[in-house]
């Protein structure tokens, strides 16, 4: 706040101002003996595309996992639009929209079939969820998946059913596990409009990836995640401080092996 | 290869020795039996009741008839084959494409996964109890030839079990689709059925262990199990011929090993044609996604009649349940016993729930999706309980009315007031157990039947709470007043409902605390954090952890009474002073031992429950 402002405005601001779209303090989780999450601090702003970015085991998917209610974290406080996800967990459920990675989905079903059994789950109407699964299936190029059983389905299919169902409900937060993984260049490009669109009519998007280059450019903000703890938060011209991101990333989190040395009997 | 260091000695510059081909797998099986020993107490219980039952197989042979013998030594094979394709025998198995990628012969790989085969609990008391031939031998004649014969041959018998063991896991266990499917339950249902059936003519038992029939023991000569007595007996034939079933079953497998190495090609079905939907996408009205009902419970209740239709094996349990259930009630009526007949369906409901009991491992981190919507593990929960019965009702009805018109001397009353109560447990109860028991499958896009997430015991908690529900109508209609059996009709209404909501809120319960748990227990990524139980005696951790303390008491104590107590009076009939029924006589000495199988039971399931509500450990 500017030096000077008046106190009274000073807390109009502060009441107008919207709560962060997803709040995280102190958040925790231990598996075993492996502490996965130690101590994350994490706000993503209401109308941003915020990335989480990490080394392979850094904390990320647990940490989203947490946000999400699918692990339950050991300690700390989640709140999702203002509702404590911990203990109102309906009400920051049905603000969200969830595209996990690595986890099975109704193998049975069809992609269209597992659009309706969501917008089932979610108590749409029956107009509204054939409105939507049909627009869904015709923006993001689902019409093959939508008829074959997800089993028999491709990965990258399988995450654009699975980023259909987390978009069906219109939800306020994103938060999207690997988004773009296995997804083919023309489907991403479309993938990434839509989201675009979304944030910008004030939706919030938060997503965990590995393509430095992704976060470039689509994302506000970043939070770089390593060993369970937060390296580095802010815009993401912030984080990368001058340097390409990717570089800036390894500075950050420290390459382990550099990959010249050892491996003789490889190289001949 | 992903078994750790066993790995390593697969992965070099060259082929590999056939003696590192034949022995890599082995260890690996070592490895894999030594950590599920250490991780789940389920296989040293399984050894347990094994050996128990070869002692008194061996118990048998010295004393015992030949031809019976034979029958039991066979069946015990038959057994060792069948039931591992229901009850998850596939699992911790090295498999012939977990050789894949290695450079391995055919010969080597197909004689290192037998060996490893024959690691594990299974052989081991299968080869125990086999040994009742030679002993038997050695009792009846005690020519050391006819010992050493008996002996060769129940070494070829126990092969037989082997290699058919390993052959039916991965031929009939990876035929996929749904006409492998509804094949795979027929036949399991079959043999199981014909199993159930001996069980349920009691009579007939004793008739069998007293001497075989002349009608039966004329089949004999037919029957692979007879072999090694009658080789003993002198003939050369039977020798000869169960040494050709071994060459032929060793083939078979052989062939099936380099089909998957060789050809590089497995049983998994052929996925669609890229070109040509499986499914069409839109729905009777142009909907994409076709016809679902209004609300949560029925989106899941949805999904599950799809999967229910769809998956290869919940068609194969479905499709067990049945057959097992009819032939159960109906095969009896071959000796002239129609008292099982109206029954049919209530047995078929029955066994439903009990092959439901591991649906949720099936499905894998599916669960996913009703977490992360509001109300949604309720829906859940209903949904699946609402599928299920949708599904087996009119199987049950249709059973039930079929069974009445085929024995009209049988009063049906008794059946008919059972089986809403068995319906309203089966409905629900196999819900929570499944999430109380989760034993996810290595794949869940293409899982065969070797990977059955069905354990025994979650088997017999989904249909014991049948059994405990049936048991209010019957009680009313052993002990109420003559000509009260409209009440019992009601009784059975009012216990399937109370069934429901009883199982109904044990699964909500569970899935609304533990949920997470259990997702992470389906994907298997993660272990939860252990239950600390400190090795000695602490007031304070007592305190905060009454419920694990009780549970490990139970789960310790529970079986006392079920096999000492119980078990070892009914099938050993032995005596002792501490043991309470050993001091009766008669039908005071067997409901004793009953009763204290009941007790014991109720104890076990008691601690089972209060272990799957047991406190989260501390972080």
């Amino acid at each position: 706040m500017p030096r000077g402002t008046p106190a009274c405005l000073a807390l109009i601001t502060l009441t107008a101002m919207p709560p962060p779209a997803l709040e995280i303090r102190q958040l925790r989780k231990t598996f075993g003996t492996f502490r996965a999450v130690d101590g994350i601090d994490l706000t993503v702003r209401q109308g941003t595309f915020h990335g989480i970015v990490g080394p392979n085991g850094a904390g990320k998917s647990t940490t989203i996992g947490m946000a999400v209610g699918l692990i339950v974290p050991d300690a700390g406080e989640i709140t999702v639009l203002g509702h404590d996800a911990l203990r109102d967990r309906a009400a920051a459920r049905a603000l969200t929209g969830v595209l996990p990675d690595g986890l099975d989905l109704p193998e049975r079903l069809t992609g269209a079939e597992l659009l309706r059994y969501s917008a089932g789950l979610r108590g749409l109407s029956r107009a509204a969820a054939a409105e939507r699964v049909t627009e869904l299936i015709e923006v993001l190029g689902l019409a093959k998946a939508a008829a074959t059983p997800l089993a028999d389905c491709s990965t990258g299919n399988r995450k654009k059913v699975g980023l259909a169902q987390a978009l069906l409900h219109a939800p306020r937060l994103l938060v999207l596990d690997e988004p773009f993984e296995a997804v083919d260049p023309v489907s991403a490009a479309s993938i990434r409009r839509v989201l675009r669109r979304f944030v910008d009519s004030g939706g919030t998007c938060v997503l965990s990836t590995h393509s430095m280059m992704l976060v470039e450019q689509m994302c506000d903000e970043v939070t770089v995640i390593h060993q369970g703890t937060v390296v580095a938060a802010g815009t993401v011209a912030e984080v990368a401080g001058g340097l390409p991101l990717e570089d800036r990333f390894v500075e950050l989190v420290g390459a382990e092996t550099t990959g010249t040395d050892g491996l003789s009997w490889l190289v001949r | 290869m992903s078994a750790g260091t066993a790995g390593t000695a697969l992965v070099g510059t060259g082929p590999v020795s056939a003696a590192g081909a034949i022995g890599t797998p082995a260890r690996m099986r070592a490895v894999m039996l030594r950590r599920s020993l250490r991780e789940n107490p389920g296989p040293a219980v399984a050894a347990l009741t094994g050996l128990l039952a070869a002692a008194w197989l061996i118990r048998y042979a010295v004393h015992g008839e030949g031809d019976t013998l034979s029958i039991l030594a066979g069946t015990w094979v038959l057994g060792w084959i069948v039931l591992p394709l229901m009850l998850g025998g596939g699992r911790g198995r090295v498999r012939p494409s977990h050789l894949r990628l290695e450079p391995v012969g055919s010969l080597p790989a197909a004689a290192g996964l037998l060996i490893a085969s024959a690691v594990g609990i299974g052989p081991l008391v299968s080869l125990v109890a086999l040994a009742a031939l030679p002993v038997h031998a050695a009792a009846s004649s005690g020519s050391p030839g006819a010992v050493l014969t008996a002996g060769l041959g129940a070494l070829l018998l126990w092969l037989t079990g082997l290699i058919g063991s390993a052959l039916a896991l991965e031929a009939i266990g990876h035929a996929g689709g749904p006409a492998g499917a509804v094949l795979t339950g027929t036949f399991t249902g079959t043999v199981m059925g014909l199993f159930g059936s001996v069980w349920a003519v009691a009579p007939w038992i004793t008739e069998l262990l007293a001497g075989t029939p002349e009608h039966i023991a004329r089949w004999l000569v037919y029957f692979p199990g007879s072999w090694p007595l009658s080789a003993a007996g002198g003939a050369a034939g039977p020798f000869l011929a169960l040494l050709a079933v071994v060459a032929v079953a060793a083939g078979g497998y052989f062939a099936l090993v380099r089909r998957t190495l060789v050809a590089r090609s497995s049983w998994r079905p052929r996925l669609p044609h890229a070109a040509k939907p499986a499914v069409t996408t839109a729905g009777p009205r142009g909907i994409p996604g076709g016809r679902w009902g209004p609300g949560p419970v029925w989106a899941v209740a949805g999904r599950e009649s799809r999967t229910w239709a769809r998956h290869p094996l919940r068609l194969q349990y479905l499709t067990f349940a049945v057959v097992y259930g009819a032939l159960l009630a109906g095969l009896p009526m071959l000796a002239g016993t129609e008292v099982l007949v109206p029954w049919a369906g209530v047995l078929t409901a029955l066994w439903a729930a009990a092959m439901s009991a591991g649906l949720i491992g099936l499905d894998g981190t599916a669960l996913w999706m009703p977490l992360t919507m509001p109300g949604g593990e309720r829906a859940e929960v209903r949904g699946r309980a609402l599928a299920w019965l949708l599904l087996v009702t009119p199987i049950a009805l249709l059973l039930t009315v079929a069974g009445v018109l085929l024995a009209p001397d049988v009063d049906p009353l008794p059946a008919l007031a059972v089986l809403p109560a068995v319906l309203g447990a089966g409905a629900t109860l196999p819900v929570w157990v499944s999430l109380l028991r989760v034993r996810p499958v290595p794949d869940v896009r293409h899982p065969t039947s070797a990977d059955n997430p069905t354990d025994i015991v979650s088997a017999l908690v989904a249909s014991g709470g049948g059994l405990v529900a049936a048991a209010v109508p019957m009680a009313w209609l052993i002990w109420g007043p003559d000509g009260t059996g409209g009440v019992a009709a009601l009784l059975g209404i009012a216990a399937g409902v109370a069934a429901w909501f009883g199982g109904a809120w044990l699964a909500d319960d569970r899935l609304a605390n533990r949920g997470a748990e259990v997702l992470t227990a389906a994907g298997q990524r993660t272990r939860p954090p252990e239950t600390v139980i400190p090795m000695r005696i602490d007031a304070a951790w007592y305190r905060e952890n009454r419920a694990t303390a009780w549970a490990l008491i139970l789960l310790t104590v529970g079986w006392v009474p079920v096999v000492p107590q119980g078990l070892m009076v009914l099938v050993l009939d032995i005596s002792g002073g501490w043991i309470v029924a050993s001091h009766l006589t008669g039908p005071a000495r067997t409901g004793t031992a009953v009763a204290m199988v009941a007790l014991g039971g109720a104890m076990l399931l008691t601690g089972l429950v209060l272990w799957g509500r047991r406190p989260r450990p501390a972080p």
